[in-house]
């Protein structure tokens, strides 16, 4: 004999017992209503997550509590982004063609202080005390020398974070950025056996890139010298490597861009790898650069070669 | 390798060609000239520190001559800060000495725009062909004069035609004549054969010069290659040779 569910009583009977969790409910037994207008009593036995708002972060780590404390850095700018004219020419279509004259079109950074996600930078002591180290030169009057502040090339990341054009030539076995800043050159290799290992470090460091689907992926590593990835001198030490995730992008509103995430692999002053991201428009009216010629007053033999600046500590 | 052309203003040649079409007297549209590539790597043919005029001695004025003297002295004296910052402080060797360097350098040519990209301290120069209005420039960046000064161009059949004026007084024309803000350097730039390239250079300059005189480079094509990444101010620190040895 078959028995089928009876429903209507089971589910009368769910209601029920529902209604009487909701009536016992933690807390409420022997609770009396609050007076008017006032707000509800606070119960010492009520977990966390019973009180309104969302739960108070976790305290700040002695790592964290360093880098808070720094005074907060210069607010970024850039110049204004003028629109394409209605004439321009457009990128090439295909993914694997990034050339073209671009521009960082976001306000300079001049200090990373989240990642793309919003998150602290993950330094670990030794990062934190290198950072503190420099912003806190700044701030006494005696900045430490960077590449920038004596016209060296200043590493990939500084370089393409600035709000200046570049343009990109490509072929089969290299991509080459050349930068209007410093007159800046970036070198990323897509076949190894075509272009020797250089035979000394480079500031720009030894980049290899493969494509992948429509993303070009980009190791930078070989560092000649410890970088600043920004103004204020957030840290990658020589040892460190970059992995740069570019592509192109045309939502076909005539305003294409390059996206390029940038992933900071350096166990010497971060717990993990972090990642920020940054876009470059399109602008072919800017493949005429302004002349970049910091060698004038850097190289002045009558002035210190130092520019003023202080060497920084070397740990 | 993508090369996005630019529409140049035509030349005398696209001219008659168009007139001829019209005429009937040419068959086809494919008969008009496209505008020549010049892109590649490019090493002078024969390494010269000194700009030789093409005929004769160079036409100084008496107030040229007393600089060119001059800057002969400074430089018997060791004082090259003193007329030569490029030998002093690794400073852009300018227009039109970047195209002595005894080095190689790549041309670009994209919207018009010819980037040369030197392999000596990565010097740019830039030729603009493009026929489009300058850029904004909201910084008044173009009040100041360059090493490399302004280049405008256009292409007339096959040679670029290259003006270039707005200069800084700091530079020199070679290793040791000097020149004004007055300077004007005009080339003429056109592949003589698919492997050698000719940029013949006139200085005009009343300050220091009776007339315009012209002189002659060539170039010759070499292998596509990624340049070592040279930093002058390294070699200059390191008491090596601001220009190394050919």
């Amino acid at each position: 004999m078959r028995t089928e569910f009876r429903w209507r009583p089971a589910l009368k009977g769910l209601v029920l017992a529902c209604a009487a969790v909701l009536a016992i409910g933690p807390g409420s037994a022997g609770a009396q209503a609050p007076p008017a207008g006032a707000p509800p009593a606070p119960d010492a036995k009520a977990p966390v997550y019973s009180q309104s708002g969302p739960p108070p972060p976790p305290p700040l780590s002695p790592v964290e509590k360093l880098v808070t404390a720094l005074p907060p850095p210069q607010p970024g700018g850039g110049p204004p982004m003028l629109p394409l004219a209605a004439d321009a020419p457009m990128p090439s279509a295909d993914p694997h063609d990034l050339q073209g004259t671009w521009i960082h079109n976001q306000p300079l950074q001049f200090r990373m202080q989240r990642d793309m996600y919003g998150v602290l930078v993950p330094y670990n002591m030794e990062g934190a005390k290198v950072l503190a180290r420099r912003v806190n030169s700044l701030k006494n009057g005696a900045p430490f020398i960077n590449a920038s502040a004596i016209c060296r090339p200043p590493g990939p990341q500084w370089q393409r974070d600035l709000n200046f054009p570049f343009q990109i030539f490509q072929s089969k076995d290299w991509i080459e950025f050349v930068f209007e800043e410093y007159h800046g050159r970036w070198q990323l290799i897509l076949d190894p056996a075509k272009a020797p290992r250089p035979a000394q470090k480079n500031y720009m460091g030894y980049s290899v890139a493969h494509w992948d689907g429509g993303t070009l992926v980009v190791e930078s590593s070989e560092f000649k010298q410890p970088l600043w990835l920004d103004v204020d001198g957030t840290p990658l030490s020589a040892n460190g490597k970059i992995v740069q995730r570019i592509r192109k992008v045309d939502n076909g509103e005539r305003a294409p861009f390059l996206e390029i995430v940038s992933t900071f692999i350096d166990p010497t002053y971060y717990t993990r790898p972090w990642s920020v991201v940054r876009t470059y428009g399109w602008n072919p009216d800017l493949t005429v650069f302004t002349e970049y010629n910091c060698e004038e007053q850097i190289g002045d033999p009558s002035v210190r070669a130092d520019a003023g600046l202080v060497p920084e500590p070397q740990d | 390798m993508l090369i996005i052309k630019s529409r140049p203003r035509p030349g005398i040649g696209s001219v008659l060609v168009r007139f001829l079409l019209a005429a009937g007297v040419l068959a086809s549209a494919e008969a008009l000239p496209a505008t020549p590539n010049f892109e590649g790597v490019w090493l002078i043919a024969s390494p010269t520190n000194t700009l030789k005029p093409l005929s004769g001695s160079i036409p100084f004025t008496a107030e040229g001559q007393k600089q060119y003297q001059e800057n002969k002295r400074l430089r018997a004296k060791g004082a090259f800060d003193d007329y030569d910052i490029t030998l002093s402080r690794c400073n852009s060797p300018g227009t039109p000495r970047l195209m002595l360097n005894s080095e190689r350098f790549k041309i670009w040519q994209r919207f018009g725009v010819l980037t040369f990209d030197f392999e000596w301290n990565r010097a740019l120069r830039q030729i603009d062909a493009s026929g489009r209005p300058p850029k904004a420039d909201m910084m008044g960046q173009g009040l100041i004069p360059t090493m490399t000064g302004t280049s405008k161009g256009h292409w007339e059949g096959d040679t670029l035609v290259a003006e270039t004026t707005n200069f800084s007084d700091r530079t020199l024309l070679d290793e040791l004549v000097p020149h004004t803000l007055d300077l004007k350097v005009t080339e003429h730039l056109r592949l003589l054969d698919p492997e050698t390239l000719e940029d013949r250079i006139t200085i005009a300059d009343p300050a220091y010069f009776k007339r315009p005189w012209d002189a002659a480079v060539t170039y010759k094509r070499q292998p596509a290659a990624l340049f070592p990444e040279d930093v002058c101010l390294d070699r200059h620190e390191a008491h090596q040779p601001v220009f190394p040895p050919k």
